[in-house]
């Protein structure tokens, strides 16, 4: 991946009537890139796609694909194709014309297009015979190699993918995000790929943009989004969190209801006098300090609360713990670490200062 | 639940009726073009074959059948692309007016065919055109090509509209996509509704009877010759008339099956 920009686009806006689905939208997508855009439904996600390929048309606002203005051209002239949810693949083709389709489009010759569709069928690892086989008589998991294949015959600047494996059984779709993480890598394409499945997005790419509303929340890769979200909604989005909200005095004592903090480790948080802030901490970072023993790092912050339910996760244990002001509180360890305890026996929840995250603002 | 045999043999025996109901009458006029008799009787006491050999020799009955052929032949081509047409507006496309318009175009299904004969002839008459073949096609169009639509339409309705918005995506134009992706898709229902166009043209009476002038198609002839004139002939033609349809209809079923097969010989 290379830091060079393949697609920008500036102060984007898409209005439907009186509702506004896009609020000036920047964002740069580099060469190479798999970006991930990810946002509940009726986020802006899909609406957003639907321009980058044309769709539709923005409201106002400039996109470009390697410095040339495509916003006004139509979308069978622009050099970028789309993979669908629906994979809309043509019922009434074989695979063969299906993934020829968008040479025969282009014009390319009977005999060429034939040996780029078999070679595409290698790449995506469906056996030759597929070629003359109809769409009915494939699996999900062939229609998705197929559509992906159609759409690597249209070699387009950039790949755009809207929630294909969003129909999919579990087993399937994590197989076919490995897959599509490889194809990537192999074919040094740009991917832009859209879901609401969080996971989806961790699994394949490098960068994870978070649409909330019809705006960017946060653009940044998947570790960093995870352990330093820079709002509530982020933090909340990304899994299982456990928030309180903290506030500097103008004199600069911080107060964290419930929380112990000592005051030179307060004074770590990063907060000005005055400011108020979320002090975030996943539940996997939280550890349950017995009484008398405290091993491995001693915990800098810590609550107290009572043990309400335990559950089973497979490969870990989930804890939920009511804290002092009845907040819930969750709690997740490696189930060779099983704290034991009943539910109504009194805990004590503790974690480093380097496992916490400070969201500014309220 | 199984039924029991006694329900099971009383379902069977209401069907074999149902189906004689249907299909009965038709024999009779079977028998009847036949019959050597100059009137209709039953039972027939002599049987002869010979006026079919005179409505095949008869210029009578070609110019009629060439009549009834013209008429269907050209209501079914239009209705199939006006149909076709008005299918994507019904069905496929969201606009302003599109529930006054799915609303309006079945309308004239329901009207008495009696009724709609009359208001085209009077039409044909105030704007001086005389009516002849030419008048009627134009009646059975307003007849049949919202029935060809509304065929079109079920089947655009089970369209996906994505499949047209890839194929725009991967370079095609609004040209390209209506021959490669449109035309293709929903061309079963065209030749389903060119079918029923055909057949609904062919044996209509009420529409031509006021709207071909001194033009006379089948089924016209057929009226005007029971009540005057009679001769086994009118039962021979009608039969005649009946093998046509019937025909068109069996090609029809199995032209599916014929071009798979013909294409998996080309194929090998």
């Amino acid at each position: 991946m290379s830091e060079k920009t393949i697609l920008q686009i500036a102060g984007l806006y898409k209005r439907f009537g009186d509702f506004t689905a896009l609020h000036s939208i920047d964002l740069k997508v580099r060469e190479g890139e798999f970006l991930a855009i990810v946002g509940p439904s009726g986020s802006g996600k899909t609406t957003l796609i639907r321009l980058f390929v044309g769709m539709d048309e923005p409201t106002d606002g400039t996109i470009w694909l390697r410095g040339q203005r495509i916003d006004t051209v139509p979308a069978n002239k622009r050099p970028t194709c789309m993979v669908f949810q629906s994979l809309a693949l043509f019922p009434h083709m074989t695979v063969g014309r299906n993934i020829e389709f968008p040479l025969k489009v282009a014009g390319v010759d009977p005999a060429q297009r034939r040996e780029r569709a078999l070679e595409l069928l290698d790449l995506l690892r469906l056996p030759r015979e597929y070629y003359a086989k109809r769409i009915h008589q494939c699996s999900g998991g062939e229609r998705q190699r197929v559509a992906l294949a159609r759409a690597l015959a249209f070699d387009p600047e950039i790949l755009f993918f809207d929630e294909p494996l969003s129909a999919l059984d579990f087993r399937l779709r994590k197989t076919l995000e490995k897959e599509l993480k490889d194809l990537h890598a192999r074919t040094g394409k740009t991917f832009v790929y859209i879901t609401h499945s969080l996971e989806e997005a961790m699994a394949m790419s490098d960068r994870i943009a978070i649409m909330r509303a019809g705006r960017f929340e946060q653009i940044a890769p998947a570790d960093e989004i995870y352990s330093r979200p820079v709002s509530r909604f982020v933090a909340e989005f990304m899994g299982e969190v456990n928030l309180f909200p903290v506030r500097a005095d103008d004199d600069g004592v911080i107060r964290a209801d419930g929380l112990a903090l000592d005051p030179a480790v307060a004074a770590r948080l990063g907060l000005h006098a005055g400011e108020a802030g979320t002090l975030m901490v996943r539940p996997e970072n939280v550890a349950m300090v017995n009484r008398s023993d405290a091993g491995g790092a001693a915990p800098e912050i810590t609550i107290g609360g009572h043990l309400r339910a335990e559950y089973n996760l497979g490969s870990r244990l989930q804890y939920e713990v009511e804290g002092p002001s009845g907040q819930r509180l969750t709690v997740e360890t490696l189930r060779e670490n099983r704290f034991g305890g009943a539910p109504g026996d009194a805990v004590t929840l503790g974690w480093t200062l380097d496992r916490c995250h400070v969201i500014h603002g309220d | 639940m199984e039924p029991s045999r006694l329900s099971r043999a009383g379902l069977l025996l209401y069907g074999i009726l149902t189906l004689g109901f249907l299909y009965l009458p038709l024999v009779a006029v079977g028998f009847a073009s036949v019959s050597k008799a100059r009137y209709l009787s039953f039972p027939i006491r002599r049987y002869d074959t010979g006026w079919y050999a005179e409505a095949m020799a008869s210029d009578t009955v070609r110019d009629l059948l060439l009549i009834s052929l013209k008429v269907a032949g050209l209501v079914t081509v239009i209705s199939m692309i006006v149909g076709f047409f008005g299918a994507l507006a019904f069905a496929r496309y969201q606009w302003r007016f599109r529930g006054l318009f799915q609303k309006l175009i079945l309308l004239p299904i329901f009207f008495p065919q009696t009724v709609l004969g009359l208001a085209l002839l009077m039409w044909f008459n105030a704007l001086g055109v005389v009516p002849s073949w030419h008048t009627a096609v134009v009646a059975h169009l307003v007849w049949i090509s919202p029935i060809a639509t509304l065929i079109i339409a079920i089947r655009a309705y089970s369209f996906d509209p994505t499949l047209e918005e890839a194929a725009r995506d991967m370079g095609c134009s609004t040209l390209q996509i209506l021959r490669e992706i449109t035309i293709p898709l929903l061309m079963p229902g065209v030749i389903s509704a060119g079918l029923f166009a055909f057949l609904l043209s062919w044996g209509n009476f009420p529409l031509s009877l006021f709207t071909t002038g001194a033009d006379s198609t089948l089924p016209e002839w057929l009226y005007a010759k029971m009540v005057a004139g009679y001769s086994p002939l009118v039962p021979t033609v009608g039969v005649l008339s009946v093998v046509a349809s019937a025909v068109l209809l069996a090609v029809a079923l199995l032209a599916p099956t014929l071009v798979r097969l013909w294409r998996r010989n080309a194929a090998d």
